[in-house]
């Protein structure tokens, strides 16, 4: 494009600075200090996937990171961070060094209290068990889990009513043998736990199918509408599929799953899917889901009539309304569409309001599509909207970003981002900004087999406003977190805080100070935890 | 059925091309496919990279079959004393390569100039794309060329190539190569009044037309200007007297008491771009079926292509220039203003102004090339679109289909019945100049 005109246009891209703009976020390159090395690297294979897992396999509550290596091997990297200082990782064995990773999400899957990993590759699916001190071994056979050889994109993790094992989703893409591989989207599965004699057993059941499939880069096990069962959002590719759209499973204890229908409300939806983010931005109790795509982005919410709670599962696009759309590049002057991966919502200025991250990158070398095509940092606005800082926030990058975790890595209170880049040393930004505001780092446990209340949801209340999140296993690209759950809280010193377990128990409200990390027993509360020196 | 007939010939030599190399043994020239099978494969792979790429709308994808139907032509009638070129017959065509003296492979010819023009043409694919064709390349080609005489295959394949240079050369000149911004414009000012085009959808891309300036494209056949030209629409009015009202309260009601029928037919023509062939590919999906029905001869499935393109490239062309000039609102926005506010058409409304219809223009236009070559009673099973769930469908003849697409816009809430109606008699009149053409001696 010339550049009069690209200059033009871009422009045009730019939205005007309004009166209520947050102040924007600063973030420094703090790869090369951080110690992380590492690169998703491989062509047409490894054009998707690129992720990383960040998990506290140390006691330390530190979260560390696994970042998947495509045809290289995945890299484990240890937080060794001192409290508060800036973020140091290193290189460490642990077992995880597997080659055609793809992504990988973190789970206490056998409720041991040392946390696993799902592990998804081209080829196999591998369930790397948590021996302690961040090292892991395969547990495929020791869990009765086998699996079959595919191209792995996709996962998602729920404990379903009554069960004292997971059940764990599966996406799969093409069939990566074909040399025209439209319309050859493999089989979707799901592993429920086995039984023996109606008695529950400590490994899964031989899958069943999720059929149709049609190619997913992301699945989200959520309650959608708050009825104690999560359903299971998935996220499709377009670009593959025939016949197929976006799709939500019914995943009701005891009964195969089942797609909902257009029938009982669902919409027909067709993205190029390759992430979810889900957070209730209204407020409302209900999550809202971010769909990353190609273009437009796209943000669903339910429809609750009159205000009420959800009668059937209909989404409608708000995207547009909320400033989300993020379908070109704000920055570097390539007009092009861009192309979403990892989705991610935080308060990365601890605002009290929740952002959104995503990563952004070119398939691989799509030339209508942005080459030059920066992360986004969309902050909220107190009406809802979002407004584009990521230049001003100083993390614009032109790689080819696909994996991503915003977490607080050294435990300082503020959140910091770590982006996978595909052929591109991966990158991570230490969040700087001067006027952070307060905030909050909580964690609910409990004992027995879903230690970490999966499907569970931790509520923050300032006054009459309360911050929620779901506690969820899956969503992301290829990308999943297993450590503090984040809170902003603006200018206030104090708020209540409650967990509402995954069996429906709302705990009472608690009040906390801010500033500080808690664990959140069941029935015990909140309890202050520090930071070991 | 569609699918499955012209899947199978294609693919009976792409097996054996594909299981050749595969075991190692030497290309075996009785395993070489005719020029009917090359002409399949390689449509049956820029049918699947219409589908795939992401600029491939409608006007885009029927721009490519054009020019591929003009290249598929040249490469087979140049071989042939009986056939006439179509240079200097469309516009801005002046002279195409002549072939060199010495001894030719037809199915090779054709393969390499189809070969090179999918890559000229979908340059712009994704990496699937590019990988697709870099396959077939590698494992097709060479058994279309195998047992041949190097000299042969040196001179076939320079030949075909050539051509698709030279076509390619006439093709930059109709301005159209890079399609920006997947077609939609950085700028563009609406026009005031009711009565006009407003964005119908909440996509950020979609808040400007798609192609706005499509109709000032260099047509091929058609003459260029006012040609095919069409009444105005219907007064925009608001009064529920007004044959305006009437027309949208149409769409409307048949929204609201729509048959199983009525949204089968919607949803079979809907041929969304990214997420089928569009339109025009439907089409040539059916020329395709039913070449291979009647088994013709390469000579006349090359005629029918080009043919076919070109009528269908003139005819969004010419429906654009007509969009832009009346620039008129789409159901969506009149309804939900005027009638319904709960009004929610079938399928997507597309991003651009609604007179006339340019699905029933396009039909209008591909049915009066394929009743030229088939006849107007041909009766055929459509399957187009089995592998995305719906059944095919029965049709006595080209002509019903033309309707039935046509009114499926009217059923599928984007179109006004008029837009429809006229936009098949515009499309009669775009087909009958592709008809023109001059094929033989």
């Amino acid at each position: 494009m010339r550049l009069g005109c690209a200059a033009v246009a871009l422009a045009l891209t730019v939205a005007a600075a309004r009166a209520d703009d947050p102040a924007a976020p600063h973030f420094v390159d703090a790869t090369a200090a951080s110690g992380l090395a590492a690169s998703y690297d491989g062509e047409w294979q490894y054009m998707v996937g690129g992720g990383v897992a960040a998990f506290d396999c140390a006691h330390d509550g530190k979260p560390s990171v696994l970042i998947a290596g495509g045809e290289g091997a995945a890299k484990f990297f240890r937080n060794v961070s001192r409290p508060g200082a800036e973020p140091k990782f290193e290189l460490q064995p642990s077992g995880l060094e597997l080659k055609s990773v793809v992504g990988a999400y973190p789970i206490d899957i056998d409720g041991d209290g040392e946390v696993d990993l799902v592990v998804l590759r081209v080829g196999e699916v591998d369930l790397m068990r948590g021996l302690g001190n961040c090292r892991f071994e395969n547990a495929n056979a020791a869990w009765g889990f086998v699996s079959q050889d595919a191209w792995w994109t996709a996962f998602s993790a729920t404990f379903e009513k009554g069960e004292r094992w997971p059940t764990l989703a599966f996406g799969s893409y093409v069939d990566r043998s074909k040399d025209q591989p439209w319309g050859t989207c493999t089989q979707n599965l799901i592993y429920r736990p086995a039984r023996d004699n109606g008695e529950p057993q400590r490994r899964f059941s031989a899958p069943l199918p999720l059929a149709p499939s049609f190619c997913p880069l992301s699945m989200l096990f959520t309650d959608w509408n708050r009825s104690g069962t999560p359903s299971l959002r998935v996220s499709n590719d377009r670009e593959y599929y025939e016949g197929g759209q976006e799709q939500m499973w019914r995943v009701a204890p005891g009964e195969p799953p089942r797609l909902y229908t257009e029938a009982e409300g669902w919409k027909y939806l067709r993205v190029w899917g390759m992430g979810i983010a889900s957070y209730d931005l209204s407020g409302s109790g209900y999550p809202d889901y971010f769909l990353t795509s190609m273009a437009d982005q796209h943000l669903m919410r339910v429809e609750r009539p009159q205000g009420g709670p959800p009668t059937r599962p209909a989404f409608n696009e708000i995207a547009f309304k909320h400033g989300v759309t993020a379908h070109r590049p704000y920055a570097g002057g390539d007009l092009r569409p861009s192309t979403g991966w990892h989705a991610q919502f935080e308060d990365v200025a601890n605002s009290g309001l929740v952002d959104l991250f995503i990563a952004k990158g070119n398939v691989s070398e799509m030339k209508d599509f942005a080459a030059r095509d920066p992360n986004n940092l969309l902050m909220q606005r107190a009406d809802g909207t979002f407004v584009e800082m990521g230049d001003k926030a100083g993390i614009v990058s032109f790689e080819q970003a696909r994996g991503a975790a915003l977490a607080d890595f050294s435990l300082s209170g503020a959140l910091d981002i770590l982006v996978v880049n595909r052929n591109a040393p991966a990158r991570f930004w230490r969040n700087d900004t001067p006027a952070l505001g307060h905030w909050l780092g909580l964690q609910a446990m409990q004992d027995g087999p879903n230690r970490d209340a999966v499907g569970g949801w931790i509520e923050v209340k300032l006054g009459d406003r309360v911050q929620r999140r779901e506690l969820t296993v899956g969503g992301g690209h290829a990308s999943g977190q297993l450590t503090w759950v984040h809170f902003g809280l603006g200018t206030a010193r104090q708020a209540e805080a409650r967990v509402i377990w995954p069996d429906g128990t709302a705990d009472a409200w608690r009040p906390v100070a801010a500033d500080g990390f808690y664990r959140m027993r069941r029935g015990a509360g909140p309890a202050r935890w520090t930071p070991p020196p | 059925m569609l699918r499955s007939v012209h899947a199978s010939r294609a693919c009976v030599w792409l097996a054996l091309a594909f299981a050749a190399f595969g075991a190692g043994a030497r290309a075996d020239e009785s395993a070489r496919p005719s020029p009917e099978a090359v002409l399949d494969a390689r449509y049956r792979l820029v049918l699947d990279l219409v589908r795939h790429t992401a600029t491939y709308t409608p006007p885009v994808a029927s721009r490519a079959f054009a020019y591929l139907g003009v290249i598929g032509y040249e490469a087979t009638a140049s071989g042939r004393q009986d056939m006439a070129t179509l240079a200097g017959q469309l516009h801005d065509l002046k002279t195409l390569p002549q072939r060199e003296p010495g001894a030719y492979d037809e199915a090779l010819a054709l393969d390499a100039a189809l070969s090179s023009a999918t890559r000229r043409f979908f340059d712009n694919t994704g990496p699937t794309g590019q990988r697709a064709m870099k396959a077939m390349d590698a494992k097709f080609s060479p058994v279309v060329a195998a047992g041949l005489p190097a000299d042969v295959v040196a001179r076939s394949q320079a030949y075909g190539r050539a051509l698709t240079a030279a076509v390619s050369d006439w093709a930059d000149g109709d301005g159209r190569n890079e399609i920006a911004n997947m077609g939609f414009p950085m700028e563009y000012k609406l026009k005031d009044g009711p009565e006009h085009w407003r964005p119908t959808s909440d996509i950020a891309l979609q808040q400007k037309p798609l192609l706005p300036d499509w109709g000032d494209n260099r047509t091929f056949a058609t003459p260029m200007g006012e040609t095919c030209d069409l009444p105005p629409p219907h007064s925009f009015s608001t009064s529920a007297d007004s044959d305006f009202y009437r027309d949208a309260k149409e769409v409307d009601d048949i929204s609201l008491h729509m048959t199983a029928e009525q949204k089968a037919i919607a949803r079979f023509w809907s041929d969304d771009p990214m997420l089928s062939t569009t339109p025009p590919g439907h089409w040539i999906q059916l020329a395709i079926q039913a070449s291979d029905k009647l088994d013709l001869p390469v000579d006349k499935r090359v005629d029918l292509m080009a043919r076919l393109g070109v009528a269908t490239a003139d005819s969004f062309i010419t429906c654009w220039r007509a969009k832009f000039q009346y620039d008129l609102v789409r159901p969506l926005t009149y309804i939900r203003a005027h009638i319904d506010p709960d009004f929610t058409p079938l399928i997507i409304t597309p991003p651009f102004p609604e007179y006339p219809s340019a699905h029933s223009v396009q039909s209008g236009a591909a049915v009066a090339v394929l009743t030229r070559f088939f006849g107007e009673n041909f009766a055929y099973d459509d399957a187009s679109h089995v592998a995305d769930g719906l059944p095919p469908r029965h049709f006595a003849s080209f002509a019903a289909a033309a309707q039935e697409a046509a009114m499926s816009r009217l059923y599928g809430g984007i179109h006004f019945r008029w837009a429809a109606e006229q936009g098949l008699v515009q499309g009669r009149c775009v087909g009958r100049y592709a008809n023109a053409l001059k094929t033989r001696k």
